[in-house]
């Protein structure tokens, strides 16, 4: 049905996502967006699970069922890690890392 | 199969042939793409006034009032006064707002309700969408809502729209969770997710029926739940006009609250369409058993009129309810959710599926 | 040769949003709006899943990353800034080593992508209806993935409690934290 989209044009897409995901992991200062850019770069692995699925082994669907494990598990990440940052700002006043830098001594 | 047979499949059919064989299949599908989303949105409208005038007619029924009636017979031309009224208005804007934000809110909340408005079953054939995902869909598409809200809420600037972005935050997320099980209690029943086969399998009965017991329970918990989520009727503390002047769209002007008014009405619409798929048959005639007669002068009633009164008579219950009941505190809001409905729900699902496993249904 | 077919349009719309929008949300100054450009992309790639035939792994998308991870995002951005906050800028020397990193590691994945050599399969398109998956998920057999799926949801049980433990207000220590 779409066989008019290549492999390819799908992986060029994720690839970029993936990095502009780590651009700001590597840049951003506050717990929040961090958070946000591992989510992009989870999602851009996620496109490639199925993509590679489709284009090159669609039998049982197993890149399906991988990127649905990943979903489900980046959903329990976030709860987790939103509750951790909710923690931190009590306590610190502040979600920027520069400020909650204590547990490196 | 019965006398008379109304499908729609024929009409929509013959249209796309003409379309393909004329323009080619990309052109057809752009064509076909742009005529649906024109009348869907046509179709969106007007029947959001029209649930507007009804609300505003049975609150007046209620209230021993006679509601508007100056604007055409009965005034059933007075919400598109009013919208006229509303288009022409000033946008204001808003000082220290995030503007961008500001304008994207009402659009994130009309896409949700409209993904979901594409997949209901008005007639045989006549549905925009009809994934095999869905109810699945559904629930997806209206989970995009509350995004809408918490940003309008956020970006406005001003502390009752905030509070009554997070009131209505807390609460779309705790109900979302019994509309699903209740849903999902109903998929035991049925067995599949797809819209047109749910309706298929209730020729010789409606769900409501032939589930007895644990579906009626499931009927009335989506009821509750689900007019909760749309912020509605006894639970709309995320907009009570005595506490919080109007809650997340207190800053909105002019077109931009009207999207909101529209989308709260068509999301009640997506409810009470879904509640009559799921449990009233949605167009299926009603038959009883082997009065031949009746179900003849039943099938005689087009699909079309059948979905319509049936949907617009679970909407006049989710009407009464706002206008019979007092408002909910927050915490009777979440103790409601939390305490009861949820535990019931869980005890519903588990009788279904023992009931089901048992053949103990119709 | 036909110019550009239907699909492809379409493919091209969404990731474009895609790429222009991820790119955004990493560097909007603005902290919600990055967090209403990632639902964005995530409804995007959504949209990738919708055309690749995959609608359940489409709505799932939709379900859990936009009607979940996104609103609970949001829901912490309401409960620790405020309306107007920026960031502060970047130091520059900062911004050019990553942008220097990501332009690379991008740079060197496309190369490795474009030369590579997929033979794009003839086996018949997978029939990814709802049935297929819930058969394969609670399924023991060679290609089930029932232990996958009862671990998650051990999972996200422990999350669920863990999300709970950690974000409760403890009934002692409002006042003074370090005041043990």
């Amino acid at each position: 049905m779409w066989q008019d989209i290549t492999l390819q044009d799908v992986l060029i897409v994720s690839t970029l996502m993936f990095f502009s995901g780590v651009y700001g992991f590597l840049t951003r200062r506050n717990l929040i967006t961090m958070l946000m850019s591992v989510e992009l770069m989870l999602n851009a692995v996620n496109i490639n699970f199925v993509a590679f699925n489709y284009f090159l082994h669609p039998e049982n669907m197993h890149g399906m069922f991988f990127a649905l494990f990943v979903v489900v598990i980046a959903a329990a990440e976030a709860s987790v890690a939103i509750a951790i940052i909710i923690g931190i700002y009590r306590r610190f006043k502040s979600i920027n890392i520069e400020d909650v830098s204590n547990m490196k001594y | 199969m019965t006398g008379l047979v109304y499908d729609f499949s024929v009409i929509t059919q013959s249209i796309d042939h003409y379309l393909v064989s004329h323009w080619g299949p990309s052109l057809a599908a752009t064509i076909e793409f742009v005529l649906v989303g024109i009348l869907y949105l046509l179709i969106y409208a007007l029947v959001g006034l029209m649930l507007v005038y009804a609300e505003r007619r049975i609150c007046a029924f209620i209230q021993c009032r006679l509601g508007p009636n100056r604007v055409g017979p009965q005034g059933i031309f007075q919400t598109i006064a009013d919208f006229i009224k509303l288009l022409l208005k000033e946008n204001i804007r808003i000082e220290r707002a995030d503007k961008l934000l500001f304008f994207v809110a009402p659009f994130i909340i009309i896409v949700g309700s409209f993904l979901a408005f594409g997949t209901i079953p008005f007639a045989k054939g006549l549905h925009a969408l009809d994934p095999d995902i869905g109810l699945f869909f559904i629930m997806a598409a209206t989970s995009i809502g509350v995004i809408g809200i918490l940003l309008a809420g956020w970006s406005s600037n001003s502390k009752y729209s905030l509070i009554g972005a997070m009131r209505s935050g807390a609460q779309i997320v705790s109900y979302e969770l019994s509309v699903g099980l209740a849903i999902v209690t109903m998929v035991i029943l049925t067995g599949t997710l797809q819209l047109s086969e749910i309706i298929e399998m209730q020729r010789d009965g409606w769900f409501i029926f032939k589930g007895h017991i644990p579906a009626i329970l499931s009927f009335v918990i989506l009821l509750i739940a689900g007019t909760a989520e749309t912020n509605r009727g006894p639970f709309d503390l995320a907009e009570a006009e005595s506490e919080l002047t109007a809650g997340f769209h207190t800053e909105y002007s002019g077109i931009k609250f009207a999207f909101f008014f529209l989308a709260e009405y068509m999301n009640m619409f997506v409810l009470a369409s879904v509640a009559t798929t799921l449990f009233l048959g949605g167009w299926m005639p009603l038959h009883l058993g082997n009065f031949e007669t009746f179900n003849h002068v039943m099938d005689f009633i087009p699909p079309l009129v059948w979905f319509l009164v049936k949907v617009f008579t679970v909407i006049y219950i989710i009407m009464l309810f706002k206008w019979t009941y007092p408002r909910l505190r927050i915490d009777q809001l979440l103790s409601l959710e939390w305490k009861y409905l949820l535990p019931i729900n869980l005890f519903n699902l588990i009788l279904m599926s023992v009931i089901v496993l048992l053949g103990l249904h119709f | 040769m036909m110019s550009i077919t239907f699909h492809q349009a379409v493919f091209y719309f969404f990731s474009a949003i895609i790429v222009i929008f991820s790119i955004l949300t990493v560097t909007s100054k603005r902290i919600l709006r990055a967090a209403t450009f990632l639902l964005f992309v995530l409804l995007g790639t959504a949209a990738f899943y919708f055309i690749l035939n995959y609608a359940f792994m489409g709505a799932l998308q939709i379900t859990l990353y936009a009607g979940g991870i996104v609103v609970l995002i949001i829901f912490s951005i309401l409960l620790t800034s405020h309306v107007g906050e920026r960031f502060e800028p970047i130091g520059w020397g900062k911004m050019i080593a990553s942008a220097l990193v990501s332009l690379i590691g991008a740079g060197f994945t496309l190369y490795v992508l474009l030369n590579a050599d997929f033979i794009p399969t003839q086996a018949p398109l997978p029939d990814a209806s709802v049935k297929n998956i819930g058969t394969a998920l609670l399924s023991y057999e060679r290609n089930g993935f029932v232990l996958p799926f009862e671990v998650v949801s051990l999972l996200l049980l422990a999350a669920i409690v863990g999300a709970i433990v950690i974000a409760r207000k403890e009934p002692h220590d409002t006042e003074n934290p370090n005041n043990e």
